[in-house]
């Protein structure tokens, strides 16, 4: 793909916008995004990030769930929507928001040195006015059974019900791919509210022809005070 | 993020413009009737490759390979380039994912 200036253009915003801006608040414990889409292919994905409380609210096994059905629609684009719910020991599971993306492949996978594409979110509470949009630069790069892979994230926030804010966030996640049933990885996550590093397992294996089931279960520590000590982070999704 | 993280991050990004510098050595592979023609590609160690793959059937493929890490769908009569390595000497098993039982192949490094 000769598709170079669009890289350019990506990672100009960010170099120009990361020293500017704040972190982004909040959580930002998820899972990390690699810059690649398989033609024709579906996605039908859980996953759940459970913290041991919420530092701002105070709230015991806060949660959030994701519950997202996603297709290609192109060649390099893959888009998904979702239903965002959260719960809590005291609060029973509720829809909370809904999400759309839009995952754009801008490099052919081991092309240059590293490989890119760009994340587009867009997030509306259900019950509030409160909205959140986002663009990350999702890069890769293979070294060996390596794979390191880093997204940076600029979220602009706006609405009734929330102050307009712009923020970034980064996720680096450095994976052993030993099998395809089992990958250890090391993955750090960066905010306005989470300093948080821990290890994840992913996995995938094929259940017939072009069906498998992706997984993926980690334990995020807290680096510091505005972070949970820890979080579970899980994933689930069936691709067809 | 502190200034030395961000200048370091600058410095791998703009590494990215950089092409590579010798030119990448193409091998092609046709896939026909659901096979992988030749099933046997023989590339040089610590070299990446360009892999021009043809799709000569009406119906998609896809190229797949744990152990090279890709994975690409291929449109019937379309073509596509996956790049591959620089590999340690070894043998690198593919597959075509809607084939499974027939479409099969190897690359061997050496």
């Amino acid at each position: 793909m000769k598709q170079l200036p669009r890289l350019a253009q990506g990672v100009a915003l960010c170099c120009v916008l990361l020293p500017l801006q704040g972190l982004a608040d909040g959580s930002v414990i998820d899972k990390i995004y690699h810059p690649y889409v398989n033609q024709l292919e579906w996605e039908l994905e859980w996953r759940a990030v459970q913290q041991r409380d919420d530092p701002v609210t105070g709230e015991a096994r806060y949660q959030t769930h994701k519950l997202g059905l996603g297709r290609a629609v192109a060649e390099y684009v893959f888009a998904e929507i979702y239903l965002i719910g959260e719960a809590s020991a005291d609060r029973s599971l509720q829809v909370r928001a809904w999400e759309a993306e839009v995952l754009w492949q801008m490099s052919e996978q081991g092309e240059y040195l590293l490989d890119y594409g760009l994340l587009f979110e867009l997030e509306k509470a259900r019950d509030d006015d409160i909205w959140e949009y986002a663009t990350t630069l999702l890069l890769e790069r293979e070294l060996g059974r390596f794979s390191a892979t880093a997204n940076l994230g600029l979220v602009y926030e706006w609405g009734d019900d929330i102050a307009d804010e712009l923020e970034t966030t980064a996720a680096l996640q450095a994976r052993y791919r030993h099998s395809p049933l089992l990958e250890p990885a090391l993955e750090l996550y960066l905010g306005e509210d989470t300093r948080a590093l821990g290890p994840v397992l992913l996995g995938m294996t094929r259940i017939g022809e072009r069906q498998s089931l992706r997984w993926e279960a980690g334990v995020i520590w807290g680096l510091d005070h505005s972070t949970a000590d820890y979080s579970f982070r899980a994933l689930l999704e069936y691709e067809f | 993020m502190n200034r030395p993280a961000r200048l370091s991050l600058m410095l791998l990004l703009a590494l990215a413009w950089l092409p590579a510098m010798a030119k990448t050595p193409i091998f092609e592979l046709d896939i026909r009737d659901h096979l992988f023609h030749p099933e046997e590609i023989r590339i040089p160690a610590n070299t990446k490759v360009k892999l021009v793959v043809y799709n000569r059937d009406p119906t998609p493929e896809e190229f797949e390979s744990y152990e090279l890490n890709r994975e690409k769908v291929i449109m019937g009569g379309r073509k596509a380039n996956i790049f591959i390595g620089p590999l340690a000497p070894g043998v690198y098993p593919f597959f075509g994912e809607f084939n499974p039982r027939t479409a099969q192949g190897r690359v061997v490094v050496e």
